[in-house]
This record gives structure tokens, sequence and C-alpha cells, in this order.
């Protein structure tokens, strides 16, 4: 929630007729100031390069860790607590990595933003 | 009895929470988005909520039973789908000010076409998704209470249709969140209670399977479906009321609703399309649910139809417009993540022990029913009956939140999309689609729900993740390119659906293609969108729309902006102005 909210007073009649007008309303073409549009395309840049690292990072690891498992049948026979080391991999490396990537990525991008 | 005691509490629970949401709401906003003033930490809770469908509470272990550890696939794409969401989506959707995805496919390339067309993709979607939530709430309330189908379905209905009519999203979102919790308590603790109740003979078959050849006890085995069993010998059994019943060799058809109680030491009948659980197939990590022996193939189409299509879920996606700005939108999805992870660690429990107790499951084709199936296997005293009870709440749970986002995007398509209309009229599309759907319910008992909602994700991957994820990325995105493709998405799909329904028997990695259709039909929807925009010129603001999705929202209006004078005329705010600064940066 924003500290500032501006509200705006009126009528509840009059606020019902907005409501029921709004998408009525005409599309306009966005607007930004000039100031607003270098540093859009400064964080866009930066955004997009971060995008394409974390995102082949993910297809990476989804994409590469059945291909370990296909190449490497003897991990059926290998047990870790009796548990077949191929069934722990399907889930004791992807969730991790996931929550590491996903946290990794949040930071990088909440980074980026900021730099203004 | 367990019916009762199970769904009860949460139907009221779930009317009480969605009671104490209702609050004033005077605005088509107010009742689509919440007026957007929720939390990360309870967004994400009720997207996770939302999201945790019958497919993940009850799907998935029982995928296991039927088709073997590689079904653990399906929960990492379902997760990784909140990865990409993150990394390519949240922030910059929620910041385009719309309230569902048509919206944001107008605000984006202000094409009236588009927007009725994605709102038609949207009820497709919606539909493939939701008539198999009232289904199961349906069978397994008729399981659980011996009560006629339809109960289920119509309880269901009327509990998501006052709750959402009522309260709109605000009601759903603290129901979701409240459920998820639930869920995940009524997932947790009955799999830990199994773990140690079942005895150290039961745990060490559960990670040394052996295949299911032969009967190791006398098992009644309940046919709710046609089912034509190969026998490799005849076989004496008996039928449910105890007269004897003889099966020649070969194939035999055994009748819906009937009961065949199979003799201990009997060999195990085999079933068309299906192999027995536990043999070598079985127990490999990889995902070959057709045996087309193309397993990595098959892992792949899985992991690429999950993990895209839950990027283009509407229902999802709604949930993000909920956040108060782009850095909420964004945070919900890290901590979605964190969430379901923690729920996806337990359904291979279920599954592997299901294998052992109710191997059986897989004959008649119910392996749905298995989660709700193990607590009697392992306690036939109260104590099980209990957890039998705790898992149908939390089944029940998991319908009910998934259908009251769903309800809510069919909602939104249909009065704000495609025919806008005022807030009653949403009230009443809430009321009249939910009828809609328990129409469609009531014959599709039949129907597989777990092919349903796979072909949902399919649409939802091949149309909307590549209009969103081009249209936040690519500025040259054009509005014919984007109709062209969602149809592109949508026919392709469409196609795969026919040809797997009507089409002749195919074999080998055909038929993993044609079943699992992501792989091809995403890149081909992705390439017409870039093609037929690349023959078309984007607008000339249509730069300046992508990259204000990218922009901090400002909270501190009028701050830092000390050359604007403060009327809308202020020349360097038209979009004249910064076309041309991004004519020099641009380059």
């Amino acid at each position: 929630m924003s500290p500032h909210r501006r509200v705006a007073v009126t009528s509840p009649q009059t606020r019902l007729a907005h409501a029921r007008r709004r998408h009525r309303t005409a599309w306009r073409p966005p607007t930004m100031d000039p100031a607003e549009v270098r540093q859009a395309l400064r964080v866009y840049r930066a955004q997009r390069a971060r995008a394409v690292a974390a995102l082949g990072t993910l297809f990476g690891l989804l994409l590469g860790l059945p291909v370990l498992l296909w190449l490497t049948p003897g991990w059926d026979e290998v047990r870790v607590l009796g548990i077949p080391l191929s069934w722990i991999a399907i889930v004791a490396i992807p969730f991790p990595a996931m929550v590491v990537l996903s946290h990794w990525q949040l930071r990088r991008a909440e980074r980026a933003e900021d730099t203004e | 009895m367990i019916a009762v005691f199970a769904v009860a509490p949460v139907v009221l629970l779930t009317l009480l929470v969605g009671l104490r949401g209702v609050a004033a709401i005077r605005t088509t906003s107010d009742f689509l988005v919440a007026s957007r003033r929720v939390s990360p930490l309870l967004n994400s809770a009720a997207v996770s909520g939302e999201y945790l469908s019958a497919a993940s509470f009850l799907g998935v272990a029982g995928l296991v039973v039927k088709d073997g550890m590689g079904a653990l696939w399906y929960p990492v794409g379902f997760t990784a789908g909140y990865v990409a969401m993150l990394v390519l989506v949240a922030a910059p959707m929620r910041r385009s000010g719309a309230v569902t995805v048509p919206d944001f496919a107008e605000a984006r390339l202000a094409s009236t076409p588009l927007r009725k067309l994605a709102a038609v993709t949207v009820l497709v979607i919606a539909g493939l998704y939701l008539v198999p939530q009232f289904r199961t709430a349906g069978l397994v309330l008729s399981v659980v209470s011996d009560g006629p189908y339809w109960v289920g379905v119509v309880i269901a209905a009327v509990v998501v249709s006052v709750t959402l009519a009522v309260g709109g999203m605000r009601a759903a979102t603290y129901v979701q969140a409240f459920q998820f919790c639930f869920k995940l308590v009524l997932f947790i603790v009955p799999a830990i209670w199994l773990l140690l109740q079942v005895g150290p003979q039961v745990r060490h078959e559960a990670v040394h399977p052996v295949e299911f050849t032969h009967f190791t006890r006398e098992t009644p085995v309940d046919f709710g479906l046609e089912v034509t069993l190969l026998l490799d010998e005849p076989l004496t059994a008996r039928t449910g009321d105890g007269a004897p019943l003889d099966i020649p060799a070969g194939e035999y058809r055994v009748a819906e609703g009937s009961t065949v109680v199979f003799p201990a030491g009997a060999p195990v009948p085999g079933i068309r399309g299906g192999a027995a659980p536990g043999g070598p197939d079985w127990q490999r990590p990889l995902l070959d649910p057709s045996h087309a022996g193309h397993p990595l193939l098959g892992t792949w189409a899985v992991l690429i139809a999950t993990m895209l299509g839950t990027m283009g879920l509407p229902h999802v996606l709604m949930r993000f417009h909920t956040s108060p700005d782009g850095r909420a939108a964004r945070r919900t999805a890290a901590i979605t993540v964190g969430l379901l992870s923690v729920f996806y660690l337990f359904p291979g429990i279920y599954g592997t022990l299901a294998k052992v107790l109710v191997p059986q499951l897989y004959l008649s084709g119910a392996t749905d029913t298995a989660v709700v199936a193990l607590p009697s296997q392992v306690d036939a005293g109260p104590t099980g009956t209990v957890f039998t009870a705790l898992l149908t709440a939390g089944a029940f749970a998991a319908f009910l939140a998934t259908s009251l986002g769903l309800l809510l995007v069919v909602a939104g398509a249909i009065s704000h999309d495609l025919v806008p209309g005022g807030l009653a009229r949403l009230r009443f599309t809430v009321v009249a689609a939910a009828a809609v759907v328990v129409l469609l319910a009531l014959p599709s008992a039949r129907l597989d729900a777990g092919v349903l909602v796979t072909w949902g994700f399919t649409v939802a991957a091949s149309t909307f993740c590549p209009l969103l994820v081009l249209g936040i990325w690519w500025p040259r995105l054009t509005a014919a390119g984007a109709i062209a493709g969602v149809a592109a998405g949508l026919a392709a799909t469409a196609g795969a659906i026919v040809a797997t329904l009507l089409g002749p028997p195919v074999s080998g990695w055909p038929a993993i293609l044609i079943a699992q259709p992501a792989p091809w039909s995403v890149p081909l929807a992705f390439a017409t969108m870039v093609v037929v925009s690349l023959f078309g010129r984007p607008p000339a603001w249509s730069q300046a729309a992508m990259l204000r999705l990218h922009l901090r929202e400002r909270h501190d209006l009028g701050a830092g902006r000390g050359a604007d004078p403060g009327h809308s005329s202020f020349s360097a705010r038209r979009s004249s102005a910064a076309r041309r600064i991004l004519r020099r940066l641009g380059r």
C-alpha cells in the first residue's frame, strides 16, 4: 500500500456513474516524460539481461536433469537411507534449486529497478 | 457419515471466511481484483491455495501409481511455472493496470478484436479446468458417502457461486489463503501418520518396488467405468455379492459399476495401454505414459506444458493483478515458489505407499482415489476413518479454492471483456456461469480429469504465454501478430485434441507429440506472432507502451518532477516527445 493514497472526494452517485462509464472511455496512447523514457530504457535492458540469465539457468536445470537421469541408470541402484538416489534427485534437487533461483532473481530484479 | 464430517466443516469455514472478506464493493475493479490491496504474503498463500487443485492434492499420487516415479516431474513443472512468471511476467503485467488478461492485451496493443479473442480463450481454458473440478468434487463425495453424483456437484457449485457473488475477489482471496494452510496441514499430517503407521515391511516395499503381478490377498476391485481386462489364463473370481465368476482367457469386458473380487495368488490381468505398477519402467525417474519408448521426450513434453501453461493460466494471472504494485506482484511469485515447494515434497510419499497398499486401483483406472483410500488400508478402526475424513476435507477444499478463481475469471471474461457491464451483471454472471458448469459437469463423470486439465495447460501455454512474453519484452509486436499467434496456438491444440479423441492410433514419438502438443504448439504460436508482426508495422506509441511496463510505479506523485508545471498539456509529456527521445536512444 502506498503511504500517500489519493482519494477522490465525490458523492456516491458520482462514483457509481464513473464506475459505470469507465470501460467505455476511448483508449489513449501512453505518455511518458523524456526522463522517464531514458530510465525505462535503461531498466528494460538491465532486466532483459537478467531475465535471460535466470531463464537460461531454469531451463538448463529442468531440461538437463532428465538427461542426467537418463544417462545414469545406475543411480536407481545407489541408495541413500534406503531410497534410490534417482528418486531423491527428482524431489531434492529441483525444488531447493528453484527456491534459491527465484530469490536470487527477485533481489537482482529489484536492484535493477532501484538504480536510478 | 465421513462425508458429513469432512465436507460440512469445509463448506461452513469457506462461507464464514468468505463473508469476513465481504467489504463495500462499488466498482468492477473492487469485485475483480479486490481493489488491488492484497499484500504479497497473503496473495502468495491465495495463489498457492488456488493453484493446488485436485490435480495436485489427489492427482499426482494417482499418476505415480499409474505411470511411475516419473510422474513426480509434474509438480516440478507446476512450480517452475512460477519461477518463469517471476522472471518474465509478474511485475510488468501488473504495471499495465489491467484487470484481466484480455484487458492487458488491449492496454498493450489497443485492439478490441484481440481482447475478444483473448476473452474467448479464457473461457476455453477455464472450461477445460473447471468441469473436471466440479466432476471430481461430485465423484469424491459420492465415493465416501454413497450418495448420488449430482449432489456433490451441486454443493460445490452453490458454495462457490454464493461466496463469489457476495464477496468477489476479496472473499476469494481470504478463502484461498485460508484453504492453502488448511490443505498444507491436511496433506502433511496424514502423510507422516501413514509413514509411522504402515510398519517397516511396507516401508521397505515402498522403496524396493516389485512388479504387481499377483494379488497378495483377496482383493475386491470396484469398476466405476467399463474396462477391458487382458488375461493369459482363465481365472475364477467372485462378483460383489459372492457369486462365482469365471473369466476366460483373452479379452474380458467388465461392465460399468460392477465389483470383481480377485482371489489371493491369482495373476493380475493386464489392461490396454497400461503396464502394471512396480516394473522396471515404473521405477525409472522419467515419464513415458504412452509407453512410446522415448522417456526423455515424454518428460520434456510434460515439463514444457506444465511450466509454460502455468504462466498463461488466466485465474493465476488475475491473482497477480490484486497486488498493489509491480514489486509486490513479483514478490508474490517468489514466495509462491517456496510455498509450493513445501507442499510438493509429499505427493511422492502417498504415491509410493499407494503402489504397495492399493496397486489394484490401476485396473479400474480410479488411481485418483488412491490418497483417500490409503488410511483405511493402514488402520481399519476409527483412527483410519478420521484420517480418511481429513484427506476428503482437504480434497474438497482443493476443489473449492480452484473453482473460486476459475469462476471469477469466467465472470470477468464474459461481463468485463466480451459484453462489458456493471457490477450487478458481474454478480449475476458468476451464478449463471456456475449453473452452466454444473450442466456440463453432470454428464462428464466418465471423463478423465487429468487429461482435461492437461489440455487446459496446453491451451494456456500456446496462447497466453507467447502473448504475455512478447507483449512485455518485444516492442515490435503488433495486434495482427498477436491475434494470428493466439489463433494459431488455439487451432494447433484443438487439432491435437481432436486427433487424440478421433484420430487413428499412432505409436512412437508422434504419439507423445499428439497427446502432449506443447513442445511444438508453443514454438508455433511464438513463431506466428513474430513473423506476422515483422510483416506489419507497430504503431508509433508501441515502444512507449512496452517500456512503461518496466518502469517502477511512482507513489510520490509530484516530487522529483520539478519541470512539470502540473497540467496535462505539458509538451514534453506528449507521445511525440517520448518518441523523439527513443529514436535517439534506441539506436
